[in-house]
């Protein structure tokens, strides 16, 4: 049997053995990450049927738990892990025409510890390890947002430290005052304990922890730092912030409330602070100038929309927000892809600068129109198959609330139909008439993107391929016992 | 021939049209041609087919279903038909434009997904269809750039705000019952509560409302129809908008059912009285707008949206003949509507896309066919007897006299006299009087544009004589709504009041038409003289300095342009400025200042502990 | 003063942590700001280990026969220490670095002027 820790291990060791592949040739190195993911994404891909049928518990070193650090490979962390190695490679494969300049090593191998890193946050057992590797997470992403080295990525970047910094501060001395009372850092034996302890003496450590892992999931009013982030970021990492790093920092969050410290009752709390990201971020967005900066509010928005349906606390939300969260990743991830190539050809990020581009590249214009469509949830793409989820969701539960947050989250969809498709009409209908010199994206990016594309459009027209793994996902949530058990023995 | 076939041609052929015209554009031509005819082959050929199948499974597991019935093949029919002469129209209008690969590509989605929506047998399937449509309407109506962007943002923005109601009503109807099935869930729904079928009555109205441009949610339509490509805007006031009258007589005759529909509500408070007084204000204050339009294109789309209104009150009047004049009159309006939409561009295409009202005229001699299908097809707006017009408003007018509403029928009358007023103006304005110098030698309008005029002119005059050809069909589909069907013969309506017979009319008319053409031609005394033989109070006429189409209605125009605002476009745009302010001062929460961002994550633990301390909810 | 014995590690950890908070909230200059954000490190840190600490324990390690296991200092919050500390570093270093290229592009450090990115 394969061992899931390889996925955590190959990317680390590569990361590292990568300056010395430098010494030796510096043409290579840029193919070690499309090698590393895509074996990650075979290995996830051979352990998803396992996983769905029993949890894998990892034990490293061979201590049992609560004692040693584990790995929980249950149905969330696999699709998590499949869905990094599948960003992971696409986007690493877009890199190789992308990353022409700078100290390209560099960029390599934050981009390995950064998906490593996610890989981990997804993958651990254990709360210091989570803590480890979110700040792996963390410290790469600060790195590469400053990567073009220009006057924004190096704001940015210091502004997104500075808030990540305080973050993972709260985090850790979450897990001091959690470690304090309860003497134990395993999640599962944490989630055990929980009950046995009074309940304001939880609930300080659990808002330290929520605040500092709610920063990088980019909740309302945490969010500060992500517009200038993945505006100044390069456009390929921008796609991974934007499509991994803040859902990755969403799941921990969830697993924090839904497992460790079974507070379903401060969903109730989440479901406003969803609606109010997301209103947030779609509004922002509406009259921006900067195309990188629309889509990052955008992000900001569909981590609203995936809050809301993860808060709903019912099998059926839940599956939804993680549908919104692949539908998300493949769309924004798509639509960083195609704008990285659409600024690097105009050489301006300014929406207005992109008048009559359709005819320049018409394939990239096209790709980052279906990437629109998608996001904003029109069919036949993915956006629409997991907005329809999420509205069902609510609707299901039966109740008044959430029938009217429906229709203020439907508004926020209509505002960000509005800047989108203005973007799209700049696009195509904009500009000169005359007839242009074509200047496509280069071949091997075109390709990544048009997996973005395709997939989009197969589980947007047949969403049920992964109904299977997104129930048994929202199960493991559901049914925190499960998890403590499997774990616990 | 399976229906899934019907879409998989209709939809593929969408795409081969777009790669054959990387090819070459005759291939291209041909293949769209062939495939919009194709379509129309396919679809007659299931004339009084029942059917139904389920095609697909893998949307969450939702059996997706598509079906025909007499309801489905009347608006197939009609939506094949007129994208296939819009198309051949397309041919020479399209010829130099840029792009025609993408507009050719659209005009075939559209139609495919406008064939979807009525062969719909399930709600899924309709919506994902009505959002195709949407999207790809959208694109085609950006095409001509500058002021169509605005156009096509406006109407992107209410098209979406009507889905999402939508998506909200087939949820909570999924969600309710478990199905999407359309006959399940008229079945499921006949016990439900009333307000609940009220609510979903209303909230489906919303999304048909913006679709057939009923009066406060009719804003999108005038610009879009302006600036779309001629014969894209005659198919989107032919068929697309009126997929809002399909949907109309889904939500209220199949869903909710015709006997739950007609008695929601009381007197004047009930629901189908206030649609059919909606439908009312629809018909009178657009048609009087359209009559201050300088842009052809325009007044025609103001004229879109009055007709839209006589559907409207035909079929929420909720009695077997009010339904099959709203219907009867949506297939009418998309002839005579498609038929002026391309006459105009006619003009359009020989006076290099000039449609201002104002400074054309006297066409009539330079392009006879056009002026010939402009005629026809105002006649058939009016109503004159013998175009298919007279046929649908006399049901409808019938409808209202019998149904003891006189104050609704005046309403429609009003409306008539404000068409003649307007059309009239169209008419002269673009062929009558005097042709100015610089169009002096234009170019001719070339054979594929004038043979969907002929046409077109041709079904006018047909379905004018012979309305029962159509009304067969229509009477079918009344009769699978429940109402009680009409005696119906190949030249007209028997009703127990009187007795619609074309044939007497078209006999009356020929003798007096004989009459008058006999008088007019042995009494003939006027002498044929050039426009400028001519004089002005001893002086020669200035050459372009007077053309007398210039305010037409200058006196009207000056009485009645305060009342004659779009308040509501105004309004909508108030908010929409509004909702763009607030936007820009909502992100102003991201000063810059790090400090502040800090103060954000207090903040954020602070009030997770005072929600604590309040509610006490963890 | 047995309660001030007692809990003078937390009452320490907790006011660097304030302090740290308060510098990064109220200070203008750049550098000072990574001074604050080393200072809520260390209170952090700090913190950590007086959660395992026990006030005359020995070391965790049976050395000597008759050692009491209660007695024992508790090993696991070093470890996080000693992990916690190199991340700190790590932080530092690349707040320091970026800091001088950002005085590079700017000129200053006075965070109320380094606002090109907002909105």
């Amino acid at each position: 049997m394969v061992n899931p820790i390889l996925l955590i291990v190959v990317p680390l060791g590569l990361a590292f053995a990568l300056p010395i592949v430098n010494l030796i040739s510096k043409k290579i190195i840029k193919y070690i990450p499309v090698l590393a993911f895509l074996f990650n994404l075979i290995l996830s891909l051979l352990l998803i049927p396992k996983v769905l049928e029993q949890t894998i518990i990892v034990k490293i070193g061979g201590f049992h738990p609560p004692f040693g650090i584990n790995l929980f490979v249950g149905p969330v962390g696999i699709l998590f892990s499949t869905l990094i190695a599948l960003a992971g490679f696409l986007v690493s494969i877009y890199a190789l025409s992308y990353i022409k300049e700078g100290p390209k090593e560099k960029y390599h191998i934050l981009y390995l510890l950064l998906l490593t890193g996610a890989t981990g946050v997804v993958l651990t057992g254990d709360m210091f390890n989570l803590f480890v590797f979110f700040e792996i997470l963390c410290i790469s992403s600060y790195a590469l947002v400053a990567y073009l080295g220009n006057k924004a990525g190096i704001e940015s970047s210091i502004k997104y430290l500075i808030q990540g910094s305080v973050g993972s501060s709260l985090l850790l001395l979450g897990i001091g005052l959690l470690y304090g009372q309860l003497g134990t850092l395993n999640m599962a034996d944490i989630a055990n304990q929980i009950n046995s302890i009074s309940s304001p003496s939880i609930f300080v450590p659990m808002i330290f922890i929520i605040t500092g892992l709610g920063i990088e999931a980019a909740i309302f009013p945490l969010n500060a730092w992500l517009p200038d982030a993945h505006s100044s970021a390069p456009s390929s990492i921008s796609a991974i912030l934007s499509g991994i790093a803040i859902e990755v920092g969403l799941y921990a969050v969830i697993r924090v409330i839904f497992t460790i410290f079974n507070a379903s009752s401060f969903l109730m709390f989440f479901v406003f602070l969803g609606v109010l990201t997301l209103l947030i971020g779609e509004m922002s967005a509406f009259s921006q100038k900067n195309i990188k900066r629309m889509l990052a509010y955008s992000s900001i928005g569909q981590i609203g929309l995936i809050m809301f349906a993860i808060s709903l606390n019912t099998q059926l939300g839940i599956s939804a927000g993680f549908f919104q969260m692949i539908s998300h990743t493949l769309g924004k991830g798509l639509l960083f892809l195609s704008v990285g190539f659409l600024i690097y050809k105009t050489g301006s990020m300014k929406i207005s600068s992109f008048e009559g581009i359709g005819k320049k590249m018409p394939i990239t214009s096209l790709l980052f129109t279906i990437g629109a469509f998608s996001i904003v949830g029109l069919p036949p793409f993915a956006g629409f198959a997991s907005k329809f989820m999420i509205i069902k969701a609510a609707l299901t539960t039966g109740q008044l609330l959430f029938t009217v947050l429906i229709g203020v989250i439907l508004l926020g969809t209509v505002i960000e139909g509005a800047y989108f498709f203005k973007v799209i009409q700049s696009i195509y209908f904009k500009g000169t008439t005359d007839i242009i010199k074509r200047d496509e994206a280069p071949l091997i990016a075109l390709i990544s993107m048009s997996i973005f594309v395709l997939l989009i459009i197969f589980i947007g027209v047949y969403p049920d391929f992964i109904a299977r793994i997104l129930n048994s996902a929202a199960s493991e949530f559901i049914n925190r016992i499960d998890y403590i058990r499997s774990v616990l023995g | 021939m399976s229906l899934e076939l019907l879409l998989i041609i209709a939809f593929s052929g969408a795409f081969l049209t777009y790669l054959s015209g990387k090819i070459s554009s005759q291939l291209r031509d041909g293949v769209a041609v062939l495939i919009s005819l194709g379509l129309v082959a396919i679809v007659s050929f299931l004339y009084n087919v029942q059917t139904e199948t389920v095609f697909y499974q893998g949307f969450f597991g939702i059996s997706l279903i598509l079906r025909m019935n007499s309801l489905a093949w009347f608006f197939a029919i009609a939506i094949v038909s007129f994208t296939a002469l819009c198309i051949i129209y397309s041919l020479s209008y399209m010829k130099d434009c840029e792009r025609s690969n993408y507009y050719y590509f659209m005009m075939l989605l559209i139609n495919a997904s406008m064939l979807t929506i009525v062969l719909a047998g399930d709600l899924v399937t309709f919506f994902v269809a009505w959002e195709i449509m949407s999207w790809s309407t959208f694109l085609l109506i950006s095409y001509n750039r500058n002021g169509a962007l605005q156009a096509g943002i406006k109407y992107i923005v209410l098209s979406l705000i009507g889905s999402m109601c939508m998506l909200v009503g087939i949820l909570s109807i999924y969600t309710s019952f478990g199905t999407v099935n359309i006959a399940d869930v008229a079945n499921h729904l006949t016990p439900s509560s009333v307000g609940y079928k009220l609510f979903l009555l209303i909230i489906f109205s919303i999304t048909f409302g913006i679709k057939n441009a009923i009066m406060p949610l009719h804003t999108w339509l005038p610009d879009a129809y302006a600036e779309s490509p001629s014969p894209f805007s005659a198919v989107l006031s032919g068929m697309l908008t009126r997929m809002g009258v399909f949907g109309f007589l889904l939500i209220m005759y199949v869903i909710v059912g015709m006997k739950t529909t007609l008695h929601l509500g009381r007197g004047f408070l009930s629901f189908n009285t206030i649609l059919c007084w909606l439908g009312a204000i629809t018909i009178v204050i657009p048609t009087f707008i359209a009559m201050l339009q300088n842009d052809a294109k325009k007044l025609l789309a103001w004229h879109g949206i009055g007709q839209g209104g006589y559907m409207i009150v035909g079929i929420a009047f909720g009695t077997s003949l009010g339904a099959a004049g709203g219907i009867f009159h949506t297939l009418n309006h998309a002839t005579y509507i498609v038929l002026l939409f391309l006459s105009v561009g006619a003009i359009e295409y020989s006076t290099n896309g000039l449609r201002d009202l104002n400074s054309l005229g006297g066409l009539f001699k330079k392009m006879p066919i056009a002026f010939f299908g402009g005629l026809l097809g105002i006649s058939g707006l009016i109503g004159v007897p013998l175009t298919n017009g007279f046929v649908s408003k006399w049901l409808i007018y019938k409808t209202l006299i019998l149904g003891n509403a006189p104050f609704l029928a005046f309403a429609a009358l009003l409306g008539t006299w404000g068409t003649v007023l307007s059309v009239y103006k169209f008419l002269h304005n673009l062929f009558l009087g005097q042709l100015p110098e610089e169009h002096k030698e234009i170019k001719k309008a070339p054979l594929t544009m004038q043979i969907p005029i002929v046409i077109l002119s041709f079904t006018i005059i047909l379905f004018g004589i012979l309305p029962g050809l159509p009304l067969k069909v229509i009477n079918s589909i009344i009769v699978a709504a429940g109402f009680q069907a009409l005696d119906i013969n190949i030249w007209g309506v028997t009703s127990e009041t009187g007795t619609l017979n074309m044939l007497n009319i078209f006999a009356a008319i020929a003798v007096f038409g004989a009459i008058f053409w006999g008088i007019f031609k042995v009494a003939r005394k006027s002498t044929p003289v050039d426009q400028y033989d001519n004089y002005a109070a001893g002086a020669a006429v200035p050459k372009n300095k007077y053309h007398y189409t210039v305010e037409y209605y200058a006196p009207f125009y000056r009485m009645g342009k305060p009342f004659l605002k779009d308040i509501f476009d105004m309004f909508y745009n108030r908010i929409a400025e509004a909702i763009g302010s607030i936007c820009d001062s909502v992100r102003k929460i991201y000063t810059g200042y790090v400090g502040s961002y800090v103060m954000y994550i207090v903040l954020f633990i602070a009030s997770l502990i005072f929600v604590q301390l309040t509610w006490s909810i963890f | 003063m047995e309660f001030l014995s007692n809990y003078i590690y937390y009452i320490g950890a907790f006011g660097l942590i304030f302090i740290g908070l308060f510098i990064i909230l109220v200070k203008h200059n750049l550098i000072k700001v990574i001074i604050g954000i080393g200072i809520l490190d260390t209170g952090v840190n700090l913190f950590l280990i007086a959660v395992g600490y026990i006030s005359k324990g020995t070391a965790p390690i049976f050395s000597k026969a008759g050692l009491d296991a209660n007695n024992m200092v508790d090993p696991v919050p070093q470890a996080l220490v000693l992990t916690s500390i190199v991340i700190g570093v790590a932080i530092l270093a690349l707040a320091l670095s970026l800091a001088i290229r950002l005085y590079k592009h700017y000129g200053t450090l006075d965070l109320r002027k380094i606002k090109e990115q907002r909105w």
